[in-house]
């Protein structure tokens, strides 16, 4: 599929989970993000923002409804062909970082890329040179408890990088961090998305989520609402849900709203195809 | 993920728990040791004893009357039956090349040139043709009737002038009295000649039955030279013979032996009176008799090696165990690979090799280790050291087997970790 398409689109997902009497996490979100923006994603505890993001990081499929990431419809992929998927086109970035504690920082980075066969030398050449950009260059064989906060996590970022994803998937990823190193990575975000990665970042933070061009609110399993940042602050947020999702498919950006809608009944087709199956 | 990649990653975590992973090898070295030890130590002893056997004495027959059901070895509830007589009629026989009684007469002492060394093991009697020609260095064998003695290397050599061929050695008997032996003949080796001595080393000194056994057996040496005719050879019986055959070729020792027990079981022998249900003869060559020894030998070491067999089941559980443990200590790992695009193959790979890992370094420590207890124990009982080759890649194979057989398990269930629990654990 390549570069056809957004970097992820979604139509009227659902994610029920059975836990005695089912539970909506997700109650039909249809959004799209756009290759290259820089999308916050808010909501209190339990809104569906983890689900949400196991979606976008191919770690789990919806009960129903469509879901595509780089173009790929992933509910109809196998188990092994979403895991590859989700090894190319998504980069990780994880509250608590998420290192391998028995790896140095240059092999962490370049962990990515052995599941994918890449030789030795490759991989760490590659990781070498994202330490660099993300200013480790001289801590590439330290062991992640040798390293600060800050560090593990611009180690953390090498890694999501390392395999030059379409998408950069954060999750809190600044929640353990001081306000320093948080302006820091923050930064780095910055730094990726204005050489052309697709940033999504999970937090409850107004001025994490503020980083971004648009945070889309959760509630209840429902997008509540989706706030623009690009022109000014001007929240020009409707009340009504009916009128969010109105707003998500007229208001934003004309160009990709037109595809969003076409794109949609595309999806609204293989929905129903996913139904019958 | 390449192979070379993921043992690379799993010696690392290996590498990571010293202590548990050493403790967890532990059962498996342990078995291996323990087969591979006791394996080559049969092996060496087995080469030993059958390295001892001469082709001459192949056509030997080793003989003793016992009861038929008895176990154990060569003599084992052996009675005196054969006469003098009975060994000369057999001797007689066409398909024998000769027959003669053996016999050790306790010695106290031997004495050369003024120095005098202990002989606990004796002297001991038998035909003239039980030292071979071949197996003689330097002069002859002795003759019957004549107080002559083949001996040894190592007792020729325990004096402190070396005992040569025509020396006379003065012998301290234990009912009393001295012999004076004239040596006629040193044999090449200092190993035992038969299954009735045994195999290793010692100092021997061999003498014809008569005059020595026949004096000993009917009272106290009374006079040395002159052997009462009347008086000796009827009543003196023997314990043990031997019979030999033409060659050492199967049917002639068979033969052999069918002719020496029909002339045994007949009326015409003295033997025959005590012969009955509960006493038959017994004709065996070496090769039969250490047949007895080997399975005897194989039994026990059968034995052994299922106890090793149950140590390789007690290591894969702990090996099992330990990898169990890893994987829920690790899950938050597998997660984390799993996110950053590791297959459920590949965490399979990881885990299993861990355990074949530890099964092969196992495996290699306890091969190490049971060689070197089989080479010590072997050289402690001064055997020629054999090692079981095929036993060591035996050991490999089977370090690889328990590391599959109890890495499986917990390598599944690492792989079917799901990421997103994976990830949340703590």
């Amino acid at each position: 599929m390549g570069t056809v398409g957004d970097a992820v689109e979604m139509v009227d997902v659902r994610k029920t989970y059975q836990i005695g009497e089912p539970v909506h996490a997700l109650d039909g979100v249809t959004l799209s993000i756009p290759r290259g923006s820089y999308t916050a994603i808010m909501g209190p505890s339990g809104s569906g923002k983890s689900t949400l993001m196991n979606l976008v990081g191919c770690l789990d499929t919806p009960t129903s409804g469509t879901v595509s990431i780089d173009g790929q419809e992933i509910s109809g992929l196998s188990d092994r062909e979403r895991t590859t998927l989700r090894g190319t086109t998504v980069g990780f970035v994880f509250q608590t970082f998420n290192l391998m504690p028995r790896l140095n920082a240059l092999e962490n980075v370049a962990l990515p890329q052995l599941f994918r066969g890449v030789s030795r030398e490759k991989r760490h050449e590659r990781a070498r040179d994202l330490l660099g950009r993300v200013g480790l260059g001289d801590r590439i064989d330290h062991q992640p408890n040798e390293l600060s906060g800050g560090q593990r996590q611009r180690v953390a970022l090498a890694r999501a990088l390392v395999n030059d994803p379409a998408i950069i998937l954060a999750d809190e990823p600044t929640g353990n961090l001081d306000s320093e190193t948080e302006a820091d990575v923050l930064d780095l975000f910055e730094e990726f998305h204005d050489a052309g990665t697709t940033m999504i970042v999970v937090t409850h933070e107004r001025h994490v989520a503020e980083r971004a061009e648009r945070i889309i609110h959760l509630l209840d399993g429902e997008i509540e609402w989706i706030e623009s940042l690009d022109e000014s602050n001007s929240s020009s947020a409707s009340d009504s849900r009916g009128e969010t999702k109105g707003s998500e498919m007229g208001s934003n950006e004309g160009a990709i709203d037109h595809n969003d809608v076409a794109r949609g009944d595309e999806n609204g087709a293989s929905t129903s195809d996913d139904g019958g199956r | 993920m390449r192979p070379l990649e993921s043992l690379r990653l799993s010696w690392r975590s290996i590498r990571g728990h010293r202590l548990r992973s050493a403790l967890t090898t532990l059962g498996v070295i342990i078995g291996i040791a323990a087969v591979i030890a006791f394996v080559s130590l049969g092996a060496s002893l087995q080469a030993g004893i059958i390295g001892d056997i001469s082709p001459d004495d192949q056509r030997n027959l080793y003989g003793w009357a016992a009861d038929p059901d008895t176990e154990g070895g060569p003599l084992a509830g052996a009675q005196f039956v054969f006469s003098q007589n009975d060994l000369d009629n057999v001797s007689e026989l066409e398909p024998v090349e000769a027959a003669y009684g053996y016999a050790t007469i306790d010695a106290q002492s031997i004495t050369y040139g003024g120095e005098t060394r202990l002989q606990g093991d004796g002297l001991i009697a038998a035909g003239p043709s039980y030292i071979r020609e071949g197996s003689l260095k330097e002069g002859r064998q002795f003759q019957m009737g004549e107080r002559e003695a083949v001996i040894n290397p190592a007792a020729a050599e325990q004096f402190d002038e070396n005992v040569s061929v025509g020396d006379e050695l003065e012998v301290t008997i234990v009912t009393g009295g001295t012999e004076t032996l004239t040596v006629v003949g040193i044999t090449d080796s200092s190993e035992g000649q038969s299954p009735f001595e045994g195999f290793e080393a010692a100092p021997r000194i061999y003498v014809p039955t008569d005059p020595f056994y026949v004096d000993q057996a009917v009272g106290p040496a009374a006079g040395n030279g002159d052997t009462d005719v009347d008086n000796g050879d009827r009543d003196v019986r023997f314990i043990a013979i031997v019979v030999e055959a033409p060659s050492a070729d199967q049917d002639d020792v068979d033969r052999t032996r069918d002719a020496a027990i029909a002339y045994f079981e007949s009326d015409q022998s003295d033997a025959s009176e005590f012969l009955g249900d509960d006493l038959a003869v017994i004709l065996q060559t070496s090769t039969e008799l250490l047949q007895q020894l080997e399975d005897i030998l194989g039994l026990l070491q059968n034995f052994i090696v299922g106890i090793a067999a149950i140590s390789l089941v007690v290591g894969s559980i702990g090996i099992a165990n330990i990898m169990l443990v890893s994987v829920t200590e690790r899950t938050r790992e597998i997660g984390i690979m799993k996110a950053v695009g590791a297959q459920n193959r590949d965490i399979l790979t990881l885990f299993l090799s861990e355990a074949v890992i530890l099964g092969v370094v196992g495996a290699v420590l306890g091969t190490a280790l049971g060689l070197a207890v089989g080479y010590l124990g072997a050289w402690y009982i001064d055997l020629p050291l054999v090692y079981p080759f095929e036993y060591v890649v035996l050991a490999i194979a089977a370090g690889i087997g328990v590391g599959v057989i109890s890495g499986l398990y917990p390598a599944w269930r690492a792989a079917r970790t799901d990421p997103i629990d994976a990830l949340r654990y703590e």
